[in-house]
């Protein structure tokens, strides 16, 4: 097998996990939210049933469901390539954005610098002209510490492809830039990346690049369509990739959620089964994992929206793990049962999620490497 | 010894005339005229650098702080401004209907009444969605031909330090676009003046009304979304925090004094509460035969308002109290808190100076926050404090963000910018860069550390050469023709856009034409065409150097 490969999309903003997947008979649930805002166990937008597989005790009575608009992940569910764990999140609670994101995504407190799967490049070091990918214009902190490439598409890592200045300007970037104290590892890192696909890309007869033709039509209407199909291309590409991150924003659902979210999910759910049929073969050195900064409110706000909440859900799509499972401790909803009062309660640190990922996926035998001060508690994904 | 300004400035002058000379051609002497220019303006041009000269420090710097808000030269410029508009014609069969268009249109929108917005968000009337949210396009398209031509580039420069921190997203949806221009405005009203004054008109935009939900703020539950980001990103920030205390209010510090030092989500859900009812006057619907009055502005509701009494950082508020009352001493407790204080203070001074600025300057900013709470000038002040400090006059190590690189450039080139298809916005996204439209309310980062990506390089490579080569349609005329007569070689070519740029010296030029065989003393060519192709060289040479990308 050809070295594993981990891509992880964030859904920022705070994903409602409650109306992804859903305890559809519990009847705090249904107390607790208007139709529009919870998963239906009857009726026209009746959810996707999961059956009671890899379900806690006390979970299978809850018929837990999908969302209906998530039919893609219900079939990566049932075909067993797709896990869910749920009430998971921080032990530490925080119901801010920028401070919960950080916080997961550094994954470690005090000295231990950068972001987790930054933590991991700098401990395999694996070599490769491409093993870490950020799509999009920002470094996510997941990846802080490395010298991950960040671009929406192969395109913008290319030097001004065809223009005749295009070798002086390598030469003035390089001159300018190659040794200065802030920029430099940036700059020889990005002079030899773009270089290299250059060499592969670009047609000069043509004066274009070589667009990625997938091996499935992905969903025209997605704004997470370009983005997979640039993570499906890096992975087809045998550049050595290891490492690629997507963010998929819009999950801030305040207000008039039963507009968007559907939306978003659906578009979610669409895009990864197309991403998934793309890669083929190749399937079997990926994991994807899905994850959030926190989920929302039980209760829905007077503008049917939810506020920020605590526990959310991962997924974990991929064939060295044992899918077609709903994983995790169920806290319930009831009053007591509910954190502070209010929200789904965490009962597994999303860390150990990852951690359990990278020791049987990426092959990482000591997760205190990623993860300091973890002790970990395998959910038993990949058991 | 506290030298003043201009004392100081003749003093680092001649350090650094006496510095030994280092044998590697960094790092580069500092001109502290160059270093001001590009710290308070969007880059230095011939005519800001003889305004400085002319005037001197002190002299420039008030000049600037006292440039109103409106500028009769800037509004007839962008009064000339013609933007694109475009779309398909519709017809649902039930009188939902328009026909097709695409034309340029003036910006009509900038300075509209307030209430005439409100047609654009009556979808009783069929008009296109392109209609509807041209309001905030016009901001958005107006911002490039602002940040170049204003002459009160500080409060320009300002007003785009407070977007990014109140910042809202102007194509969220229509609503927020309709009030956009009336928001952009009220940032450039208050930039300079009095953090209080325009927290309150922030908290009573429609546009962040809209944006953080605010607007539909019922009790109850509340919305909390503006209430966090108000204690998160507009005041306290992040880390303040502290919500390790999370249902223990009286052991936050400070809380059993009084005034708690941080806040905690009990905080924000007892905002969120002093907030129901803060809406907009755009004619919503209230109530059986009630709605809000059509004005375009502010309005409140105190059947949606929940009454009763609330405990906001350790302080005590009474049930029931006059409209508004409550919001209004939420928004006093966090302008005058220390927390908020040293929260702006370190923003500003990692604007203006450095991504981590020196400790002693945000603590002395810090104090001057706090004295001067209900002053109309207390932002002046705080930027007279940061100009006049030691470490203002530091070398250059802010990597100019995308706007503030494309800006540069059309401001040296001495170019005039119109955008009339708005090509640079999406140009601009392409290296992260959201002008009027970053989508989470924390607003584009100001640290090296998030920008510092190769992407961002070879961005800056095309924005070199689309501003030379004019592919964004951004300018009235091409960069090669503002090349002077006596210019004549390609090494005088270098010197005069290098002169333009950043005023240094062109170390790396002869290998650099050499890389294309051109020698220095080569003449260029007359051939217009060529002229301007070959003219990309010295552009290129000048942009993508560090003195240029540093500020």
């Amino acid at each position: 097998m050809a070295d594993p490969i981990l891509v992880v999309i964030f859904l920022r903003g705070g994903a409602d996990a409650l109306n992804i997947i859903s305890p559809s008979a519990d009847p705090d649930y249904i107390a607790a939210r208007p139709e529009l805002l919870r998963v239906m166990r009857k009726g026209d937008g009746q959810g996707i049933a999961l059956g009671d597989r890899g379900l806690a005790a006390g979970m299978a009575d809850l018929d837990f469901r999908l969302h209906p608009v998530a039919q893609e992940l219900g079939q990566l569910f049932h075909a067993g390539d797709l896990s869910f764990l749920h009430a998971t999140g921080l032990r530490e609670a925080t119901r801010s954005h920028f401070d919960a994101e950080a916080r997961i995504e550094r994954a470690a407190t005090g000295a231990a610098a950068g972001g987790w799967l930054g933590r991991w490049l700098n401990h395999v070091q694996p070599g490769g002209q491409l093993p870490a990918l950020a799509v999009g214009t920002t470094l996510p902190e997941s990846l802080r510490g490395s010298r991950a490439a960040v671009a929406p598409q192969f395109n913008e890592l290319m030097l001004a492809p065809g223009n005749w200045l295009a070798p002086a300007l390598r030469a003035r970037l390089s001159a300018g830039f190659g040794t200065h104290d802030l920029l430099g590892a940036t700059t020889q890192d990005i002079l030899a990346l773009s270089q290299m696909l250059q060499d592969r890309y670009w047609l000069a007869d043509a004066g274009d690049i070589r667009p990625y033709v997938p091996d499935v039509e992905y969903p025209g209407d997605a704004q997470l369509s370009g983005p997979m199909m640039t993570v499906a291309q890096a992975i087809k590409a045998d550049m050595g990739l290891r490492v690629a991150t997507v963010d998929y924003g819009g999950w801030d659902t305040h207000a008039h959620q039963a507009d968007q979210f559907p939306v978003l999910l659906g578009e979610l759910s669409r895009t990864l089964l197309a991403f998934w049929r793309d890669l083929g073969p190749h399937q079997q050195n990926v994991s994807v994992v899905v994850q959030s900064e926190f989920g929302r409110r039980l209760r829905s706000n007077d503008s049917g929206g939810t506020d920020h909440g605590r526990a959310g859900a991962m997924m974990v799509l991929g064939p060295q793990a044992r899918g077609g499972r709903l994983l995790g401790l169920w806290p319930g909803l009831n009053n007591g049962a509910l954190e502070e009062g209010a929200d789904l309660a965490v009962t597994t640190d999303y860390r150990d999620v990852l951690a359990e990922v990278l020791v049987n996926h990426m092959g990482l035998t000591d997760p205190g490497l990623v993860f300091p001060g973890l002790t970990a508690a395998p959910l038993g994904l990949f058991g | 010894m506290m030298l003043n300004r201009r004392e100081f400035l003749v003093s680092a002058l001649l350090a650094a005339v006496l510095l030994p000379r280092s044998a590697s051609a960094t790092p580069q002497p500092v001109n502290p005229s160059e270093v001001l220019l590009n710290r308070l303006t969007f880059g230095a041009t011939p005519e800001a650098r003889a305004a400085l000269a002319e005037l001197g420090v002190q002299g420039w710097l008030e000049d600037q702080l006292a440039r109103p808000a409106r500028d009769p030269e800037l509004d007839a410029r962008l009064a000339s401004f013609q933007l694109r508009i475009s779309y398909e014609a519709e017809d649902d069969g039930n009188g939902f209907a328009w026909s097709g268009l695409d034309e340029m249109r003036p910006l009509q929108w900038l300075n509209a009444d307030p209430a005439s917005v409100l047609p654009l968000i009556d979808w009783e009337r069929p008009i296109s969605y392109i209609e509807r949210v041209r309001p905030g396009d016009e901001v958005m398209a107006a911002s490039l031909t602002r940040a170049v031509h204003a002459p009160a580039q500080l409060r320009e420069v300002m007003t785009q330090f407070w977007h990014d921190h109140f910042n809202v997203h102007a194509q969220k949806d229509e609503f927020v676009a309709v009030f956009f221009p009336a928001y952009d405005a009220t940032l450039r009203e208050h930039a300079l003046g009095n953090f209080r004054t325009l927290l309150g008109a922030m908290a009573k935009s429609p546009s962040m009304l809209t944006y953080l939900n605010n607007a539909e703020s019922i009790a109850s539950p509340a919305n909390e979304n503006f209430a966090r980001e108000l204690l998160e990103l507009h005041t306290l920030g992040a880390g303040n925090y502290l919500n390790e205390f999370y249902n223990r209010w009286s052991e936050v510090p400070g809380a059993a004094e009084g005034l708690a030092q941080g806040y905690i989500d009990e905080d924000v859900y007892e905002v969120a509460r002093a907030f129901t009812g803060w809406t907009v006057g755009d004619g919503r619907y209230v109530d059986e035969g009630l709605e809000t009055p059509r004005t375009g502005l502010f309005a409140y509701i105190d059947s949606w308002h929940d009454p009763y009494q609330k405990r906001v950082l350790g302080v005590e508020m009474p049930p029931n109290r006059a409209p508004m009352a409550d919001g209004e001493q939420v928004l006093d407790i966090l302008a005058a808190h220390p927390g908020t204080a040293r929260f702006i203070c370190t923003k500003l001074a990692r604007r203006l100076v450095a991504d981590t600025p020196d400790a002693g300057l945000v603590d002395r900013l810090t104090a001057l926050f706090l004295e001067t709470v209900t002053a109309p000038d207390q932002i002046a002040q705080l930027i007279r404090m940061i100009v006049a400090d030691p470490s203002f006059a530091a070398p250059p190590s802010k990597i100019r963000r995308p706007f503030e690189y494309l800006a540069a450039i059309y401001r040296a080139s001495g170019v005039k910018v119109i955008s009339p298809e708005m090509a640079f916005h999406w140009q601009l996204t392409r290296a992260g860069w959201h002008q009027h439209t970053f989508p989470p309310p924390t607003g584009h980062p100001d640290t090296l550390e998030d920008w510092n990506t190769g992407a961002l390089l070879l961005r800056y490579v095309d924005y070199a050469l689309a501003a030379h080569d004019e592919w964004f349609g951004n300018t009235t005329s091409r960069l090669s023709g503002r090349i002077p007569e006596d210019v004549t070689t390609f090494g005088q070519l270098v010197k005069f856009w290098t002169n333009r740029l950043h005023g240094s010296n062109t170390d790396g030029a002869d290998a650099f034409l050499a890389s294309l065989d051109i020698a220095p003393d080569d003449l260029l060519p007359t051939d217009e065409t060529e002229r301007h192709d070959y003219s990309a060289v010295a552009v290129a040479f000048a942009a993508l150097s560090p003195q240029f990308m540093f500020r």
